[in-house]
């Protein structure tokens, strides 16, 4: 009887060296030996349950030191074998990681974005339209007729054949109302150009444009759509102010200001010190432009507005010279990787 | 314009006070920009915008501002004093080119004593930006400067004949202008001539044959309506931006030219002394009847949003000098002849809501129709481009359109650039911009250069945009997405130099990515460098080319490092269908690798190609494990080690089976590849 304890103990050392410092092994060690259920000691254990009394205090003495014997030496085993884990794995962790490089828009593509976000929620669709163009898109059908003087402020690249590079994103409103009917509800944001190269002005730029055309559409109508997206895209704290202003395409015309959005209105350099800036220009929709659309003016009214995307980028994210936004500069482009926080 | 506070305050009785009267003018759509002290005065820069000539004098300037409730104009009084003579003994006047002149008014004073005008005069004159000559030619500046109209004042004298033609400049014909230039005119041309030559640009400058001089006794005063695109053609033509042309080209008033003749007569008498002769030469004293534009009520009402009192619009026509009748619900407008901006009822709509104060008017969002928006055009393509290029770790750039022309050529060799010609600017900005990119390298490739430049270890760009063609006279445009790689790719604990493959698998990501189907590869060169080239067509159709800059196109942007660079076709249209769920596989796959040496001319993609054919339906997959090129294999030789993945779709393959097909597999591949698998 007590021959087969010692056995156990015998085959327990051998399993216990043949599992080294594994951990997996050891488990199955401590299984296979002090399993619960179906561990060695325990059949041993129910063993000396069914002896004949006069046996059991040997047994059971023997069985005992068994039990303990295995229980250290296990224990002996875990503990050498979490030594050296600690000891394999210890990482300094102050080290950086292999992180992958996050990707980032340009900020030009964050604001165009947003504001796309803003007007597809009030139902307005995003249009798109070519950057070379004809003279009746770009200038004759929004009322800008051949020797208007209003093609001065717009100083045009012209390309053979009579085509020019759109000086502005309206030529799309002219598109989406050949091609649409009425209600008409759209965005046009786009890249345009003007032959003009100082601080301020680049002759590659990009516009957004707005066009709404319904029955009984006011100036009420325009004011509360600029102040709506204006308040979202900056902050509902600002105020909006229309000043009364021409473009041949609008009639009536306002230049649209806000709060300036650096000083608050306290005045600095951004805002030439008047606590205004200048966002964007609006109007109620010329009805010689409906005409050359074949649009009834009779029946229908709208408005439309434009701002620079560039100079929207420019206020959001504090940049201070229209140039950098097309240096192709690494390190501006990665400067915004999430946008504008909302 | 420049415009004098004090003198705008003498048009209005009772005017309010400069920072009041300027707010005012402001809030009506006039910007004053600028208010300068002036002595006790102030000088104003006054934006007036083009359709609104009219307000291009203090005259117009003060009939706004009394409209806008900063005074009441005074009425305009012009008395002439004259002699006995009449006019038509002095001098005589034929429009010849009645189109280019609708009205022509003369008049001739005699015996002028010409001298330095009076300072409070010439003071004005200085405030609003103009140089003080002699009193007659500074007396037609003040007049314009006053009321809007440009005047001219010849020598008598000079003017052969005493006669003053108006006609078309013959071609060629010369004259030599105030500012001392010689002009060559053309057949468009509108010009004041005598009976021998021309001696002014109409509605332009005078000549210098007919100045007023110091020995000047004798002038005709000019006071004409030309007509404004005649003006602009001219002028635009020979670059001579003035005063007049200004007011000419936007619409000067027809009613005006016959006052302003009279106030100038009156003035120059009184500086110069001289006799103003009986009458006046007038080529059209019968002015058109003025146009009637209704004003409807109701219409206003709908259109401004909200109710504007009646008895506040019947004020404000008063105030701007609009007479209007009582029709039914619409009150009938008679634009006077110095609103050339007024047409239509909703020119009269303008007027009320400006002036009634875009403030006032109440803020209400339009109800809604049409139903939710939709992004049209290319922006489905190329925002999901972007997304993609994005969630791969390249920043976004936007380069220029427009590039040298030598830049552009070099990138000619590219099948997505040689679809057409470049498109040059008939009126570039420089030569650095003188034609339309064919490919976004070209701007691209100069802006990642310059990022190694300013010392930059890792470049990882993309762009998306337009490039532009033209072939036999049509111009289109294409969306295409680039990027480029430079310098080091890797983490901080195994960087390494960028290469090809980093190149192709971000091409691959991105297509796959814009949903592109299988790409095929083939090697291209130009404008690449040999060897480290390709090209990713569907089907036959290019859609994609990449590979490391060769040295020639390199060397024009003086890039320290390689630039690896790749370019995709974006289709507008291309539409991206929702993916479906494909069933997971139930049962396990066998992997069996399978080492391959075979010559460096047999491409990767005909081994696969092979394999596909030759193996049974249950090859699943089949991708590289490693290239080896060196002393184990001969020259010339490479071993590829594919990993095939070997899997039935409805039950577990025996290792049999597997080892069955891969052997059968290896036959074939030795037969017809001739490769060998030691």
């Amino acid at each position: 009887m007590l021959a087969e304890l010692a056995e156990v103990r015998k085959a327990f050392d051998q399993a216990l060296a043949a599992a080294g410092q594994d951990p997996r092994k050891l488990e199955e060690v401590r299984v296979q030996f002090a399993g619960r259920r179906a561990g060695v000691l325990r059949k041993l254990e129910e063993k000396l349950a069914a002896l004949p009394r006069e046996e059991k205090p040997a047994f059971g003495k023997g069985l005992n030191e068994l039990k303990r014997y295995i229980e250290e030496q296990l224990a002996k085993a875990a503990s050498k074998a979490q030594a050296l884990e600690a000891r394999e794995e210890r990482e300094d962790v102050t080290l950086p990681g292999r992180k992958p490089p996050l990707g980032a828009l340009h900020p030009v593509t964050l604001v165009r974005r947003q504001i796309e976000e803003i007007f597809l929620r009030m139902g307005y669709s995003v249009a798109d339209g070519p950057e070379i163009e004809d003279d009746w898109h770009n200038f004759e059908a929004l009322n800008i007729p051949p020797d208007h003087p209003a093609r001065d402020t717009q100083d045009t690249f012209y390309l053979p054949g009579g085509w020019l590079l759109r000086t502005h994103t309206s030529p799309v409103q002219i598109r989406t109302m050949e091609r649409y009917k009425p209600p008409i509800r759209v965005i046009i944001p786009g890249r345009v150009y003007r032959r003009d190269s100082d601080l301020r002005h680049s002759p590659m730029f990009h516009q957004v444009e707005g066009l709404v055309v319904d029955e009984g559409i006011s100036f009420a109508h325009l004011k509360a759509t600029l102040e709506a997206f204006l308040h979202r895209l900056f902050d509902p704290s600002l105020k909006v102010r229309l000043r009364p202003s021409f473009f041949p395409f609008t009639e009536p015309s306002a230049e649209v200001d806000i709060t300036c959005v650096m000083c608050r209105g306290g005045g600095c350099a951004v805002c030439s010190g008047s606590g205004w800036v200048e966002i964007l220009g609006a109007g109620m929709v010329d009805p010689r432009v409906f005409r050359a659309v074949g649009i009834d003016p009779k029946r229908y009214t709208g408005f439309a507005f434009g701002l620079g995307l560039d100079r929207v980028a420019m206020l959001a994210y504090h940049i201070p010279d229209l140039r950098l936004l097309f240096s192709g500069d690494e390190r501006l482009a990665r400067q915004f990787p999430g946008g504008l926080a909302r | 314009m420049k415009a004098l506070y004090s003198w705008i305050a003498s048009h209005l009785a009772s005017p309010l006070p400069p920072a009041e009267l300027a707010a005012r003018l402001v809030a009506v759509g006039l910007n004053v920009e600028l208010r300068e002290p002036f002595g006790d005065d102030e000088v104003w820069e006054v934006d007036v915008t083009t359709n609104r000539p009219d307000c291009l004098s203090h005259r117009g300037l003060a009939r706004e501002a009394a409209a806008a409730g900063g005074g009441e104009l005074k009425p305009l009084a012009v008395a002439v004093r004259e002699g006995t003579t009449p006019v038509g003994l002095l001098a005589r006047v034929t429009v010849e080119d009645q189109e280019g002149c609708a009205r022509y008014c003369a008049r001739v004073i005699r015996g002028v004593q010409v001298r330095p005008s009076p300072a409070w005069l010439a003071q004005r004159l200085v405030a609003c930006g103009i140089r003080p000559i002699n009193n007659v030619v500074d007396a037609t500046n003040y007049v314009l400067l006053d009321l809007g109209h440009p005047l001219h004042a010849f020598d008598l004298a000079k003017l052969a004949g005493g006669e003053v033609r108006v006609r078309r400049a013959r071609p060629g014909e010369r004259l030599v202008t105030l500012d001392g230039v010689e002009r060559v005119l053309s057949g468009e041309d509108l010009v004041i001539a005598d009976r021998e030559k021309p001696v002014a640009l109409a509605g332009i400058m005078g000549g210098a044959n007919s100045e007023i001089t110091q020995g000047t006794t004798d002038v005709l005063l000019e006071s004409a309506w030309f007509d404004p695109v005649r003006v602009r053609r001219t002028r635009r033509r020979l670059g001579l931006d003035t005063e007049a042309s200004r007011r000419f080209e936007r619409g000067a008033d027809r009613a005006m030219a016959r006052l302003a003749v009279d106030a100038v007569a009156q003035l120059i008498q009184e500086l110069a002394g001289g006799e103003v002769a009986v009458g006046v030469l007038d080529s059209a004293p019968e002015l058109p009847a003025p146009k009637t534009v209704p004003l409807p009520l109701a219409r206003l009402a709908a259109f401004a949003g909200c109710e504007i009192p009646e008895a506040f619009v019947r004020e404000l026509l008063r105030r701007l000098e609009i007479p209007f009748s009582e029709g039914d619900g619409v009150l009938l407008c008679q634009v006077p002849s110095h609103r050339v901006d007024l047409e239509l009822a909703e020119d009269l709509f303008e007027e009320v809501l400006r002036h009634w104060g875009y403030d006032r008017i109440p803020a209400v969002l339009p109800p809604t129709s049409g139903g939710p928006g939709e992004r049209r055009g290319s922006f489905p393509v190329t925002d999901r481009a972007r997304d993609v290029a994005q969630a791969l770790g390249l920043a976004e750039v936007i380069t220029y359109a427009f590039v040298p022309r030598e830049v552009e050529e070099a990138f000619a060799g590219s099948p997505l650039v040689a679809k057409g010609e470049p498109v040059a600017l008939e009126n570039p900005l420089s030569a650095r911009m003188a034609v339309m990119r064919r490919t976004l390298w070209s701007g691209f490739a100069e802006a990642a250069a310059a990022n190694l430049r300013r010392g930059a270890e890792r470049v990882q760009l993309f762009e998306v945009g337009r490039v532009f063609f033209a072939q036999g006279g049509r111009l289109w445009e294409e969306e295409r997405l680039a990027a480029v790689l430079a310098g080091e790719v890797g983490p901080w604990d195994s960087r390494r130099r960028v290469d090809f493959f980093d190149l192709k698998g971000l091409a691959e990501a991105l297509a796959e990515g814009l949903g592109l189907a299988e790409l095929a590869w083939e090697p291209w060169e130009e404008p690449l460098a040999p060897g480290c080239g390709a090209v990713a067509k569907v089907g036959d159709a290019v859609v994609g080319v990449l590979g490391r800059l060769g040295n020639r196109c390199a060397a024009l942007f003086d890039a320290p490092r390689p630039l690896w660079v790749l370019e995709l076709l974006l289709e507008e249209g291309r539409s991206f269908p929702q993916p479906t769920f494909a069933e997971l596989p139930r049962f396990p796959a066998v992997v069996a690798d399978l080492t391959v040496r075979h010559p460096e001319s047999l491409p990767y993609a005909a081994l696969v190609a092979a394999c596909r054919q030759f193996a049974p339906a249950i090859l699943e997959r089949v991708e590289p494990v490693v290239r080896y090129r060196g002393e184990k294999v001969g020259p010339g030789e490479v071993k590829t080690t594919l990993r095939l993945t070997y899997r039935h779709p409805e039950r577990s393959l025996t290792q049999e089976e597997v080892n069955a097909a891969h052997f059968a597999l290896m036959e074939k591949l030795a037969s017809s590849l001739g490769v060998a698998f030691t």
